[in-house]
Parts: structure tokens; C-alpha cells; sequence
């Protein structure tokens, strides 16, 4: 049975760690989870005018 | 002719340059790395989706201390899961069939659960080996075979995944070749034996999801105890 063969085992590690850590780690750090949709509607806020000192 | 159902395991060569290293990279290509200023699309919210859904699974019963894994353990089951999946396509290899692979995965990362424990905590990862409630008597005897239990946890977690993939991809290819082979005696059962094989690949499909996800949750747990 070919699969229990060891054979170039030390190869496959540093590949299958290499992998790992340099391809599908970095990728899915880039995904950034979004907020789930809310119903609530956003804050709207109204700055009250003011006038300037020297008008 | 018996050993050469086996042959789909070895692992390829090309002008001596071994396919493995493509079929460990290729299933990377599934995940795009998208940049801040990409739109998402349904491809990348599926995603998303997904890798939010295993992140949780994972996490909900470790304590906070063990989330630092979160990203370790998160990209191993993605890996493993597009190994696995991408390995079900017919004539392909499939790495994850490989024992010196698993055994290189598992232990490792086993070994690092076990470090954490003993160096963080030790008298409460070392109070694992023995039940409590355990009648004095039989204290040595448990303790022995705690020991043995948790020794042996690597060679099960990569013996695990290896048998069940090896066992699916024999069970497909023997009924396949079942099927062929009946198709000039007996046209009615191999149309029925086509079926199985339909149900099989879709059992091989879920069995192929499972393990890796299987192969993780039990990392997991080991983190749990030993955090």
C-alpha cells in the first residue's frame, strides 16, 4: 500500500507546513468579516450652525 | 492485479519531479486573498461566510486564552477541506491520502497543545491522566493507560484521516470497475450499480467535508484541555 509508504516524508512536511503557513494563512487573514445587517436605522446626526465670531 | 486497485495512492511523478508539491499548492488557488478596496461578490461572501461559520464552531467552546489559535486552526480545516474535496475529482491525487503527510500534520500541532499545557498549566494538564473519583486500587493501572491514550492521540488523528479517505477512494474505484466490467453481462445491474456509485460519491463528498473538519475539532479539544 503506497499511501503508508513513507518514503519522502521530510519533503512533504516542510511543503504541507510551507503551504500552511506562507499560502492559506496570509490568505484568509485578508478577509474581513462585515457586521451582520441590522434593521435599526443608522444615527443621523444634525450639527447645529453656529456662527462665527468674526462674520 | 490485487495490488493495483492501490496504485491511485502512490504518489506521482513527473520527468522525477514529484505532483504532490502541485496538488498541495492548487487547492490554495480557491481562496482569492482579497484587498481592502475589492467589492464583494457571491463567490467571496460565501466565503466569508463559511470561514465565519467554522472561525465560531471552533472557538464556542475554547476559553479565550485558546482564540490566539483561531487562525492556525481555521486554515488548517480550509486546507484539509479543499484538499479533500479537490482530491474526489476523478484522476487526481489526493495528498491527504498520504500517511507521512497526516503524521506530519498532526503531530506536530498535537505536540504544541501538549507543550502549551505543560508550560501554562501543568499540574492541570498532568490532572488529565487520572479520572477523578477513581478507586485507589486501580489508580496505577488508569494512570498507565491515560498515558498510553494520550500518547497515541497523533498516530490516531493521521491514521484517521488517512483510512477514511483511502476507504473512500477504493470504495468508488472498486464499484466503478464493477460497474464497467458488468456492462456487457449484465446491463440492468450495472445500471444499478451506477446508482450506488452516485450515492457513494455523494457519501464520499460529505466524508471528505467531515474528516477535515473531524480531523480540527479534535485539535481543538486536546487545545481545550491542555488551556
Amino acid at each position: 500500500m503506497p499511501q503508508l509508504n513513507p518514503a519522502p516524508w521530510f519533503s512533504i512536511m516542510v511543503m504541507t507546513w510551507l503551504t500552511l503557513a506562507l499560502l492559506i494563512q496570509p490568505k484568509l487573514l485578508t478577509f474581513t468579516t462585515t457586521n451582520p445587517p441590522s434593521k435599526k436605522p443608522s444615527l443621523i446626526t444634525k450639527p447645529t450652525p453656529w456662527a462665527w465670531p468674526w462674520t | 492485479m490485487n495490488l493495483s486497485f492501490f496504485d491511485q495512492f502512490s504518489s506521482p511523478h513527473l520527468l522525477g519531479h514529484p505532483l504532490i508539491l502541485l496538488s498541495l499548492l492548487l487547492p490554495a488557488l480557491l481562496f482569492p486573498s482579497p484587498g481592502n478596496r475589492w467589492i464583494n461578490n457571491r463567490l467571496s461572501t460565501i466565503q466569508l461566510w463559511l470561514l465565519h461559520l467554522i472561525t465560531k464552531q471552533l472557538m464556542i467552546p475554547l476559553n479565550k486564552n485558546g482564540h490566539k489559535w483561531a487562525l492556525m486552526l481555521t486554515s488548517l480545516m480550509t486546507m484539509l477541506l479543499t484538499i479533500n474535496l479537490l482530491g474526489l475529482l476523478p484522476y487526481t491525487f489526493t495528498p491527504t491520502t498520504q500517511l507521512s503527510m497526516n503524521m506530519a500534520l498532526a503531530f506536530p500541532l498535537w505536540l504544541a497543545t501538549l507543550l502549551t499545557g505543560l508550560r501554562n498549566k501543568p499540574s492541570a494538564s498532568l490532572a488529565h491522566l487520572l479520572p477523578e473519583g477513581t478507586p485507589t486500587p486501580l489508580i496505577p493501572a488508569l494512570i498507565l493507560i491515560e498515558t498510553t491514550s494520550l500518547l497515541i492521540r497523533p498516530l490516531a488523528l493521521g491514521v484517521r484521516l488517512t483510512a477514511n479517505l483511502t476507504a473512500g477512494h477504493l470504495l468508488i474505484q472498486l464499484i466503478s470497475t464493477a460497474s464497467i466490467a458488468l456492462k456487457p453481462i449484465l446491463p440492468t445491474v450495472s445500471i444499478l450499480t451506477m446508482a450506488i456509485l452516485l450515492l457513494l460519491t455523494i457519501l464520499e463528498v460529505a466524508v471528505a467535508m467531515i474528516q477535515a473538519y473531524v480531523f480540527v475539532l479534535l485539535l481543538s479539544l486536546y487545545l481545550q484541555e491542555n488551556i
